[in-house]
């Protein structure tokens, strides 16, 4: 716990610190991409790392704050103040409604109903010319009033502080949320659905409200993106950034705060450096992806994690008094998601 | 009164071709219950080995079919056996990732081998029309849906009547018990994954001959399949035509009356009120709740 808060702390940090060295558009614009993904990595975790379920349609949420962002800048004409707070209400609301029907699933079910509502939701945005400008998109999102006229790196530094401190925001409440009585309960039901509810946990109402809050974080991250890029479109909805989330998160390690920020920054950079290998690139990430899942599975801040509590154990034991002798034997807590399909949860 | 006919002889068709395109899914997902996302890119595999052989080498259809049948198989019981088995019992999460990697994996690596361009399998079958009364249907697709019900008939009697078949349901109900009573479990996890690929390769093979065959076109080609095996119910062949047919009706009937532009959307529709209302699929006989 405190391992996790000094690790997040520190990264801020550095990254506030990160635009003295690298002050130019090209870092900046990097430094933008990891700071939008983590918002999305953080959120998805929440619901793989902590619900315990696989929402392969997440990204619904984010092109619902993405496109909702749009319409109020494009229709409207409302400032980004208000459109990217608005992004996360709306994807919110929507996290409700979807929530409400996909939680009564689990397991494979969940994981394509999810998905279902994504594609739903795509087609919409690319039939529903009235509303969404169909295929073409909706482009001219305006940037704030503020930076009008600034030079690029000017803007891009806009951008990125706008950016971290959505991701810093969004941290923040997760780590409140993760470590409240609300989140020590999700794992309880993560961990055993049974014994949560034999000491009267509701597994689905702790659902919706961790689904409502990760909604809530994509729409935001939604909302940013869409004026950042100044243009959205029905590929919002694409199966290609639910992955990109998938591979954050597995790569860094879910059930951990720590993981998804190491590895939005580890996805963000591979793809720019794989970008040498042109089209060979996607296969190269497929291979990336299988890899991880078998060599790696929980993740890099998971492996980090388990090598740090074995050290911890290993100088406590030097010490050499029963009471730590005993806690050696008891088995450790497994990490999110290793839970059987045996008798826990049938 | 015509165009509704036509419209029915239309759905028809293309739920039987629906059912045989999910029917490696079936077993793969209903039956072993491992989500295999990669199912539409062995299914795209089959229909570009099944180009390959007879539109550019020239070989005779069936001989090309019978050797995507045996590469398709070989590829399949080494996935299950190299990656798959790694992740076994290790809940499905593992293994959807697994799958998801795999399929950007082939996805991609044909996308540089053949390109983007569409293609088509050579076919011995002919494009003409076939008139009977107000319905008009080519003769190509009519041998498809016989060859179609020959296949899933075929499928269905060897899980049901064989040694085989009724190892590899032990096996999926009890490994345990599967093992204790003999069963070489790990060889029949192989073999089902193999079948089940076999079966999307040539799928893929034989409507690649109707429809285009395209590298990227994998992705929609999973969901729709997971689509008609979640109408029909887990791993019931009944179901999986049952399944097939009713999207390719109701698509057929929706786009004829309502709209082309959402045809996509209805079967994501259907599947997301079947999971609330049924939730163990509309014909499936065991009560089993997702």
């Amino acid at each position: 716990m405190s391992f996790e808060r000094n690790f997040l702390l520190a990264a801020v940090a550095l990254a506030a610190l990160t635009p003295l060295v690298a002050h130019n558009e090209y870092s900046l614009h990097i430094g933008i991409m990891i700071m939008f993904s983590v918002m999305l990595a953080t959120s998805f975790n929440l619901i793989v790392g902590y619900v315990g379920e696989f929402p392969l349609g997440h990204t619904a949420f984010f092109g619902i704050g993405a496109y909702s962002a749009a319409l109020f800048a494009v229709r409207l004409g409302t400032p980004i103040y208000f459109t990217v707070p608005l992004a996360g209400i709306v994807a919110a609301i929507s996290g409700l409604a979807i929530g409400a029907i996909t939680l009564r699933l689990r397991g494979p079910f969940f994981v394509i109903v999810t998905l279902c509502f994504a594609e739903v939701l795509r087609l919409v945005a690319n039939n529903w010319i009235d509303l969404t400008n169909g295929p073409m998109g909706l482009s001219g999102i305006a940037k704030p009033a503020l930076i009008v006229g600034a030079t690029g790196v000017e803007q891009k530094l806009w951008f990125y502080y706008a950016g971290l401190a959505l991701a810093a925001a969004s941290l923040v409440v997760c780590y409140r949320f993760v470590y409240s009585n609300i989140g020590r309960a999700a794992v309880a039901v993560r961990e055993n659905r049974f014994v949560a509810q034999s000491i009267g946990i509701w597994p689905f109402w702790l659902g919706l409200v961790t689904f409502v809050l990760a909604a809530a974080i994509s729409g935001l991250a939604g909302g940013f993106y869409a004026h950042y890029i100044s243009y959205v479109g029905p590929e919002v909805f694409g199966f290609s950034f639910t992955i990109t989330m998938i591979i954050m998160v597995l790569a860094g390690g879910k059930g951990t705060l720590a993981g998804p920020v190491v590895g939005a920054v580890i996805v963000v950079f591979l793809e720019e450096y794989l970008r040498d290998f042109k089209e060979l690139r996607f296969s190269i990430f497929g291979l990336i992806v299988i890899a991880v899942v078998i060599f790696v599975p929980r993740g890099l801040m998971g492996f980090v994690g388990r090598r740090h509590e074995t050290y911890q154990r290993k100088t406590a034991g030097h010490e050499g008094d029963k009471e730590n002798k005993q806690e050696r034997l008891q088995p450790t807590l497994e990490p999110a998601g290793f839970n059987q399909r045996g008798a826990a949860d049938a | 009164m015509d165009f509704f006919l036509q419209l029915l002889a239309n759905g028809l068709v293309t739920g039987a071709f629906y059912a045989l395109s999910a029917l490696g899914l079936t077993l793969v997902f209903g039956l072993m219950r491992v989500v295999n996302f990669a199912h539409g890119e062995l299914y795209v595999i089959g229909g570009l080995l099944g180009w390959a052989l007879t539109a550019v080498l020239g070989w005779n259809y069936f001989l090309a079919l019978v050797v995507v049948v045996v590469a398709l198989g070989i590829l399949g019981y080494l996935i299950d056996q190299v990656l798959i088995s790694r992740v076994r019992r290790q809940g499905e999460e593992p293994t959807i990732l697994l799958t998801i990697g795999l399929s950007i994996f082939i996805a991609n690596t044909a996308l540089l081998i053949v390109g983007t361009t569409p293609v088509t399998v050579a076919s011995p079958f002919a494009s003409k029309p076939l008139i009977l009364g107000p319905v008009v249907i080519t003769q190509a697709r009519l041998v498809l849906v016989v060859i179609c019900a020959a296949l899933i008939a075929a499928a269905n009697l060897l899980i049901q009547k064989t040694t085989l078949g009724r190892a590899m349901r032990a096996t999926f109900q009890d490994p345990m018990a599967a093992q204790l009573v003999g069963i070489r479990t790990s060889h029949i996890y192989g073999f089902t994954f193999a079948l089940g690929a076999t079966l999307a390769g040539a799928a893929g093979m034989l409507l690649g001959s109707i429809y285009v065959v395209e590298a990227s076109s994998g992705g929609i080609i999973s969901l729709k399949a997971f689509v008609v095996v979640i109408l029909g119910g887990m791993g019931s062949f009944a179901g999986a035509i049952a399944g097939g047919l009713i999207l390719g009706l109701t698509e057929a009937l929706w786009g004829g009356y309502v709209s082309t532009g959402y045809v996509d959307a209805i079967g994501f529709g259907l599947v997301i009120l079947t999971l609330l209302v049924r939730p163990y699929g509309l014909f499936s006989r065991r009560a089993e709740r997702a």
